[in-house]
C-alpha cells in the first residue's frame, strides 16, 4: 500500500484568493492511501519543503503529491526535495490547481473548490500507481552550432569560443555583420556602428575556436541535446574562395545589375559582388539570379574560342579575376555542398527583417521620397549610396523637411500588435544625427507614445527635444503625393486636439520588425515553435528567456523577439552560457519519462516506427525478427507510439496504463471516488 | 475634471449599446483625427476626441454638441484606424444617443418627415425635370407608390424613430 | 445581355433625372440592362434612419436589396452614399442575430433579406463587368486632349472590409481614372484626389465649415491639373461641385471660373453622342461650351472600314 502525503499550497493568494485550500485539504485526506494532508502559504518556500522533507524522513509518506502551481517551474524544485530526503525523486505528482482552477475559475470560488478537488484526487490517484525510476546519461559532443552571423550570432560564438568550445557559426549571406553593419551610429552614445562591429566580425572570424561559414544555411538537424547531426548547405558562389583575395575586380567588370540588399534597394550591385567593404570575410560571389551570362555562354560550359586567335573568349569576371579564383568552365553544384557537423548545443540568432513600406498603401507607398528607416540608415552611412549625405531618392537634392512616422505595422491590429521596441529610439537617433550634422533641416517626429525605457535613453529623447526636434503625439493617417516629388503629411496634434496638414520633403517609416521569411522552414528543420507575435517560442517568458522546448535548443536576439543591441548581446552571452552547460558538463542526463517497447509484446507491424515525431524508433532484430526499438537519447516521452501501438507493447515510462486510468477515474468520479 | 467610474461606465455601455461596439478597443494613437474631414474642418468633437470625452465619462455633457451631425460618413478613420474602433460606427452611437434624446437640430426634422412620407430623404417633386430631360414623370421609387410608403412607414414606426413622436 | 437591378436612391430620380438619362442611356449598347427596382426607397441616408437606430436602418436598407433579391438580380447604384450606406448594412447582415431581428420586421411587409445580391456601384459595373475596350468601341467622339480632374467620393472607397467589390488601394484609386482615360482624355493625379468634398452632413450642419474644405479640394485641383472639367461618380459630390463653386466665386474666394463638373454616365453618354438635352441638362455650372467642345466634329472617331 502507497503512503501519500498531499499538500496544497495557498500560494499567497494566487490560490487562496479563490479557493478554499482548507476544504480542499479536508478532502484530501478522505482519499485512499492518503496518509497526510497538510497546507501551507508557499509550498516552495524553504518552511514548505521542509515540512514534506520531514515526512519523509519519518516515513510517514512514500509517495508526494503538491496541490499548487505548474509543474514546468516548480516539480524540478519538489523532486530534489524529496531526493534530498531519501525517496525516489520519480515518486511525486504535481496538482496544478492555479493554472487549471484558481486562475482560470476566478469569478466562480465554489466551482474552482470543487475543480480543485477533482485535479487533487486526480494527481493522488495517479501517485498511488507511481514506481520508482532512474536517470539516465549521455555523452555529449564538445562543439556548438551557432545560427545567424549578426551582433547576436556573433556575441554568442564568441563567448562560446572563449570558453574553449569548438563552435560554428553558420551565416547565410557571404558576410557575417547582420543588420548592424548597415547602421551608421548606434544609440544612446552614437559610436559608430561599423567601429564597433567590425573588430568583433574580425576576432570571431579569427578565432581559432570558431569556424565560420557564411553563405552557408541549416539543411537539417537530426539528434538531441549533447548529440545533434547537422547538415550545413554552402551555397554556390562561383567563385573559388580559397583563391579569391576579395579585391573586387569581378565586380567593377561585371556589367549584370541588381538592387543591393545591402543598401536596403536604394542602389545597385552587380551579379559578381562583394556584400560591402568591410565584410568578413571579404569574398566575392556570383549571384546567379542575377547574372545575364556574359556572350550567351550558360554557366559551366566551356567558353567560345577567338576565330583567329583561338584562344578563348572569357567572360568579364573571369577575365578580371587576377586570382584565377572565377572559372565559369567548372561543372559547378548549383546546389553548393553539404557540411556535416556534429556539436552538443545550438544557438539560433537568426535576427528580423523590418516590413516593406509597400504594405502601407495610405503612405503613398509609390512615392520614392518615402523610405523605410533602414533605408534612411543606409543614406545617412558613409558606406551607402550617397556616402552619407542626406539625398532624398526621387531627384537627389537635399531635403529641408522630413517626417519621422512611428509604429508602421507595431501596434497594429492589421499587422502586427506588438511594439517593436526599438524604432523610437532608432528614429531619435536618426533624428539627432541629421541634426547636428544639418542644423537648419526641419525634423518633424510623429509618435502614439514616445517610450524610451533603457539606461540612458529618455535623456536621449530628452536631449533631442533641446536640440529643436519637433515631436508630435499621434499617428499619421495618411500622405497625399505632391508636385515636385513633396509629401503632404496627414497628422494630428493629440495635445491640441487638431488636425495637422504640412509639405514633406522626405518621409521615413519606421516599419515593423518581423521574423523573416525563412524563419518558418529553419523552425522545421529545428523543431521552434512559435509564440503569438509570431517569434520563435522560448520555453518560459521570465526564467527560460534563452531556452526553448526542445533541450539542446537556445535563443537569441530578435528571432525571439523585437531587441535593441544591448538586450540583443545581453541575450546572446546569455544563451553562449546556458548552451555551455551540456558541453561543460560532458554528460547529458536523460530523463527516464520516456517510452520503452516490451519486445515479448511487440509484433513487429512497424507502425510506431513513421509515426515518432523524433525519428527515435528503428526496427531491430530481437530473437530473430523484427522488433522495434526506441534510442532512449533521442526519445522525448511525448507517447504518440504508446497510444498508437495496437499491440499494447510500448510502456511510457511515468505514464503507465493503471497511472492514467486511475486519474481519468479520479476526474470522471464527480468529486465522490473514493474507489481504488 | 472629476474622473468617475460610474460616469464613464454609463457612457461605454450608452454607446456600445448604439452600436459603438469597438470604443474600448481605442488606444488614442489619433490617426482617425488625422483623416478626419470632420476634424480638420474644425468639429471639436469626432474620432479620437469624442471617443477621449466618452472615455471620460462625459456623455450628457457634450450632449448638445453638434459635431456629430457633422460627420461625413465617409468611413476613412475606419480604414486608417489600427485596432478596429470603427470610430465612425462610435461617432454614429454618440448621434444615435442624441437623437434619441431629441438632442438635433430642428433642420434634420425635414428629412425624416421626408423618408417617412415619400420614401425619400431628399424629396422635391421632379415631374418638370423628368420631363424636360425625356424620362417618364414617375420614377420608379416610392416617390408617387403608395404600397412601398406604407412598407417604409410600417419599418419606422416599429422601431425607436416611431417613438420619438416625429411623425 | 446582362441584367442588373437600377437602384437610383433620391439625388438621381428628383434632382438630377438627366444623370438618371445617361445611365438608362449608355448600359444598353454597352450590353447591360438595368431594371427598375419598382418601389425602391432612400438607402436610408446616413442623416435618416442611420443616425437613429441600427435596426431601423438595415431593415430599410435590407427592403431595397430585397427588391434585387426577389428577381435574382445583383444591385447597381448610381449614389455613392447609397453604395456605402447599402453595402455597410449588408455587411452588418452578416451578424446572425441581427439578421433574426431585422428579418422578424421585414416579416411584417411579407419580406425577408437573404443576402443574395451583391452591391455594385455603376463605376464598378462598367469597370469590372463592361471593361474599357467595350467603351472605347462604343464611344462617337475621342476626348484626346482635354484634361479632366476626378472626384471618387468617400464612398466607395472606405472602409474596404464592408465592399465586395472594391478598388485595389483605396487611397490610390484608379476605377474612374481608368474610367475616364478610356474616352481618350488624360486624367492627371493631384494631390487631394482622396479627400472628402465636404457634401453631405456636413454641409447641412456647418455650410462654412463643408466651403472650407471644399475650396481646398477645389485649389488643388486647378492649382495643380488646370483640368477642363471635374468627373465624379458620386452624385453627391456632383452636386457640391456644382452649387458650391458658383458661391467660392461670387465671395472672391477663387480667382478662376468654375470647372464644369459632370457625373461619369454624363461624360460617357457625351462622349457615345447623346443629346446633351437629355443626358446632361441640369446644372448651375453653364456646361455649354465644355460640351462643345466634347462634342466637336473633329472629335469623330472615323469608322474602321
Amino acid at each position: 500500500m502507497a503512503k501519500v502525503g498531499v499538500y496544497v499550497c495557498h500560494c499567497g493568494s494566487n490560490i487562496a484568493g479563490v479557493i478554499d485550500v482548507s476544504a480542499v485539504r479536508d478532502y484530501a485526506e478522505t482519499l485512499p492511501d492518503v496518509v497526510i494532508a497538510r497546507k501551507d502559504l508557499f509550498m516552495c518556500s524553504d518552511s514548505g519543503q521542509e515540512m514534506v522533507k520531514q515526512d519523509v524522513r519519518d516515513g510517514l509518506v512514500d509517495r508526494v503529491v503538491v496541490a499548487a502551481c505548474t509543474p514546468r517551474t516548480h516539480e524540478p524544485i519538489f523532486r530534489a526535495a524529496i531526493e534530498k530526503a531519501g525517496l525516489n525523486k520519480y515518486l511525486f505528482e504535481m496538482a496544478n490547481i492555479r493554472d487549471q482552477a484558481s486562475w482560470v475559475h476566478g469569478h466562480d470560488h465554489e466551482g474552482a473548490t470543487e475543480k480543485a478537488k477533482l485535479v487533487v484526487a486526480s494527481a493522488v490517484g495517479k501517485a498511488r500507481h507511481l514506481e520508482p525510476l532512474e536517470d539516465k546519461f549521455v555523452d555529449v559532443t564538445d562543439a556548438a552550432l551557432v545560427i545567424g552571423g549578426g551582433i547576436g550570432g556573433i556575441s554568442a560564438a564568441l563567448e562560446l569560443a572563449n570558453m574553449g568550445h569548438k563552435t560554428f557559426l553558420v551565416e547565410k549571406t557571404p558576410s557575417i555583420g547582420g543588420v548592424m553593419a548597415q547602421l551608421d551610429k548606434t544609440f544612446p552614445t552614437n559610436d559608430c556602428s561599423a567601429c564597433i562591429l567590425t573588430p568583433m566580425m574580425v576576432d570571431a572570424y579569427n578565432h581559432p575556436n570558431i569556424e565560420t561559414l557564411t553563405y552557408s544555411e541549416v539543411d537539417d538537424v537530426s539528434g538531441y541535446i549533447g548529440n545533434f547531426s547537422v547538415k550545413i548547405r554552402r551555397k554556390q558562389a562561383y567563385v573559388d574562395w580559397d583563391k579569391c583575395t576579395g579585391c573586387g575586380d569581378c565586380a567593377a567588370k561585371c556589367p549584370a545589375k541588381t538592387p543591393d540588399e545591402f543598401n536596403a534597394g536604394l542602389s545597385d550591385r552587380r551579379a559578381a559582388f562583394i556584400m560591402f567593404p568591410q565584410a568578413v570575410p571579404k569574398k566575392a560571389v556570383i549571384d546567379m539570379d542575377a547574372c545575364i551570362n556574359c556572350g550567351g555562354r550558360e554557366i559551366g560550359s566551356e567558353p567560345k574560342l577567338n576565330k583567329k586567335t583561338g584562344a578563348p573568349i572569357l567572360a568579364p569576371c573571369e577575365k578580371a579575376c587576377p586570382a584565377d579564383a572565377i572559372n565559369r568552365s567548372l561543372p559547378l553544384d548549383p546546389g553548393g555542398r553539404i557540411k556535416e557537423v556534429e556539436v552538443g548545443s545550438i544557438v539560433v540568432a537568426t535576427g528580423y527583417q523590418v516590413m516593406d513600406k509597400g504594405w502601407f498603401k495610405e503612405m503613398a507607398p509609390d512615392s520614392p521620397n518615402v523610405i523605410t528607416a533602414l533605408q534612411l540608415e543606409r543614406i545617412i552611412s558613409a558606406t551607402g549610396p550617397t556616402e552619407g549625405k542626406l539625398l532624398r531618392p526621387s531627384d537627389n537634392q537635399k531635403p529641408k523637411t522630413i517626417t519621422f512616422v512611428s509604429c508602421m505595422g507595431s501596434r497594429d491590429a492589421n499587422f502586427h500588435t506588438y511594439c517593436s521596441r526599438f524604432c523610437c529610439m532608432y528614429m531619435i537617433k536618426q533624428a539627432r544625427l541629421l541634426k547636428e550634422k544639418y542644423p537648419e533641416l526641419v525634423i518633424n517626429m510623429h509618435f502614439i507614445d514616445v517610450r524610451t525605457a533603457g539606461k540612458d535613453y529618455d535623456e536621449y529623447y530628452t536631449g533631442a527635444r533641446r536640440m529643436g526636434i519637433n515631436f508630435f503625439k499621434g499617428k499619421v493617417g495618411g500622405l497625399e503625393m505632391l508636385p515636385e516629388d513633396k509629401l503632404r503629411v496627414l497628422a494630428y496634434d493629440m495635445e491640441s486636439a487638431e488636425s495637422i496638414e504640412y509639405a514633406s520633403d522626405l518621409v521615413v517609416l519606421a516599419t515593423a520588425v518581423e521574423l523573416p521569411e525563412d524563419a518558418q522552414g529553419l523552425a522545421q528543420k529545428l523543431g521552434l515553435q512559435f509564440c503569438g507575435s509570431n517569434f520563435f517560442r522560448e520555453l518560459h517568458p521570465k526564467l527560460g528567456p534563452v531556452e526553448t522546448s526542445t533541450e539542446g535548443l537556445f535563443l537569441a536576439g530578435c528571432c525571439q523577439g523585437p531587441k535593441d543591441i544591448p538586450d540583443t548581446v545581453s541575450q546572446a552571452k546569455g544563451a553562449a552560457a546556458a548552451a555551455a552547460v551540456p558541453l561543460a558538463q560532458g554528460r547529458v542526463k536523460i530523463e527516464p519519462i520516456i517510452s520503452e517497447i516490451i519486445p515479448e509484446n511487440c509484433s513487429g507491424c512497424g507502425i510506431c516506427v513513421p509515426l515518432c515525431p523524433y525519428d527515435a524508433i528503428a526496427m531491430s532484430e530481437w530473437a530473430g525478427t523484427a522488433r522495434a526499438a526506441i534510442e532512449m537519447s533521442a526519445c522525448k516521452g511525448c507517447g504518440v507510439c504508446t497510444s498508437a501501438c495496437p499491440s499494447g507493447a510500448i510502456v511510457l515510462h511515468g505514464y503507465e496504463e493503471d497511472q492514467i486510468f486511475a486519474q481519468i477515474a479520479a476526474l470522471t468520479s464527480g468529486g465522490r471516488n473514493h474507489a481504488g | 475634471m472629476l474622473v468617475e467610474q460610474k460616469k464613464i461606465d454609463e457612457a461605454v455601455a450608452t454607446i456600445i449599446g448604439f452600436g459603438g461596439t469597438g470604443i474600448l478597443n481605442c488606444v488614442q494613437c489619433g490617426a482617425c483625427s488625422a483623416v478626419c474631414p470632420g476634424v480638420k474642418a474644425g468639429f471639436p468633437l469626432l474620432c479620437r476626441n469624442l471617443i477621449r470625452s466618452l472615455l471620460n465619462g462625459q456623455l450628457e455633457e457634450i450632449i448638445e454638441d453638434s459635431s456629430s451631425w457633422g460627420c461625413q460618413a465617409c468611413n476613412r478613420c475606419t480604414e486608417v484606424c489600427p485596432q478596429g474602433v470603427r470610430p465612425q460606427e462610435v461617432v454614429f452611437a454618440f448621434r444615435r444617443y442624441q437623437a434619441n434624446e431629441l438632442a438635433f437640430s430642428t433642420s434634420a426634422v425635414t428629412s425624416q418627415m421626408n423618408l417617412y412620407e415619400t420614401g425619400h430623404a431628399v424629396f422635391t417633386d421632379p415631374k418638370e425635370l423628368r420631363r424636360q430631360v425625356g424620362l417618364p414623370e414617375v420614377p420608379p421609387t416610392s416617390a408617387f407608390n403608395k404600397q412601398a410608403q406604407e412598407e417604409i412607414q410600417a419599418l419606422i414606426d416599429n422601431g425607436p424613430m416611431g417613438e420619438l413622436g416625429l411623425f | 445581355m446582362e441584367k442588373i437591378g437600377l437602384y437610383l436612391g433620391c439625388n438621381i430620380p428628383l434632382k438630377a433625372p438627366d444623370i438618371e438619362q445617361s445611365i438608362r442611356q449608355i448600359l444598353p449598347p454597352l450590353g447591360v440592362e438595368p431594371v427598375d427596382l419598382e418601389g425602391a426607397a432612400c438607402c436610408p441616408a446616413w442623416g435618416t434612419a442611420p443616425s437613429f437606430d441600427l435596426d431601423t436602418w438595415c431593415a430599410v436598407s435590407s427592403r431595397n436589396i430585397t427588391l434585387a433579391e426577389e428577381q435574382g438580380l445583383d444591385i447597381m447604384t448610381g449614389c455613392n452614399s447609397c453604395f456605402g450606406v447599402l453595402s455597410e448594412a449588408k455587411h452588418f447582415m452578416e451578424d446572425g442575430e441581427r439578421r433574426r431581428t431585422v428579418n422578424q420586421k421585414l416579416a411584417k411587409i411579407n419580406r425577408s433579406f437573404e443576402g443574395t445580391s451583391d452591391i455594385y456601384h455603376i463605376a464598378h459595373v462598367l469597370h469590372k463587368k463592361v471593361g474599357m475596350e467595350k467603351i472605347r468601341e462604343g464611344l462617337k467622339f475621342d476626348l484626346g486632349g482635354l484634361k479632366i480632374a476626378v472626384q471618387t467620393g468617400c464612398h466607395s472607397l472606405w472602409p474596404s472590409d464592408v465592399y465586395a467589390v472594391k478598388e485595389e488601394n483605396p487611397y490610390q484609386p484608379t476605377i474612374l481614372k481608368d474610367l475616364c482615360e478610356a474616352t481618350g482624355a488624360e486624367v492627371p493625379h493631384y494631390s487631394r484626389l482622396g479627400a472628402c468634398c465636404g457634401m453631405g452632413g456636413m454641409r447641412s450642419t456647418d455650410m462654412e465649415k463643408s466651403l472650407k474644405l471644399f475650396k481646398e479640394k477645389l485649389v488643388s485641383i486647378k492649382e495643380e491639373t488646370d483640368a477642363d472639367m471635374i468627373v465624379t461618380t458620386c452624385s453627391s459630390c456632383f452636386l457640391q461641385f456644382d452649387m458650391s463653386q458658383p458661391i467660392l466665386r461670387e465671395r472672391g474666394e477663387i480667382d478662376f471660373e468654375p470647372l464644369p463638373t459632370f457625373y461619369y454616365t454624363q461624360l460617357l453618354a457625351l462622349a457615345m453622342g447623346c443629346d446633351p438635352s437629355q443626358v446632361a441638362a441640369l446644372s448651375q455650372i453653364d456646361r455649354s461650351a465644355i460640351i462643345a467642345r466634347i462634342q466637336d466634329e473633329q472629335r469623330l472617331i472615323k469608322e474602321v472600314a
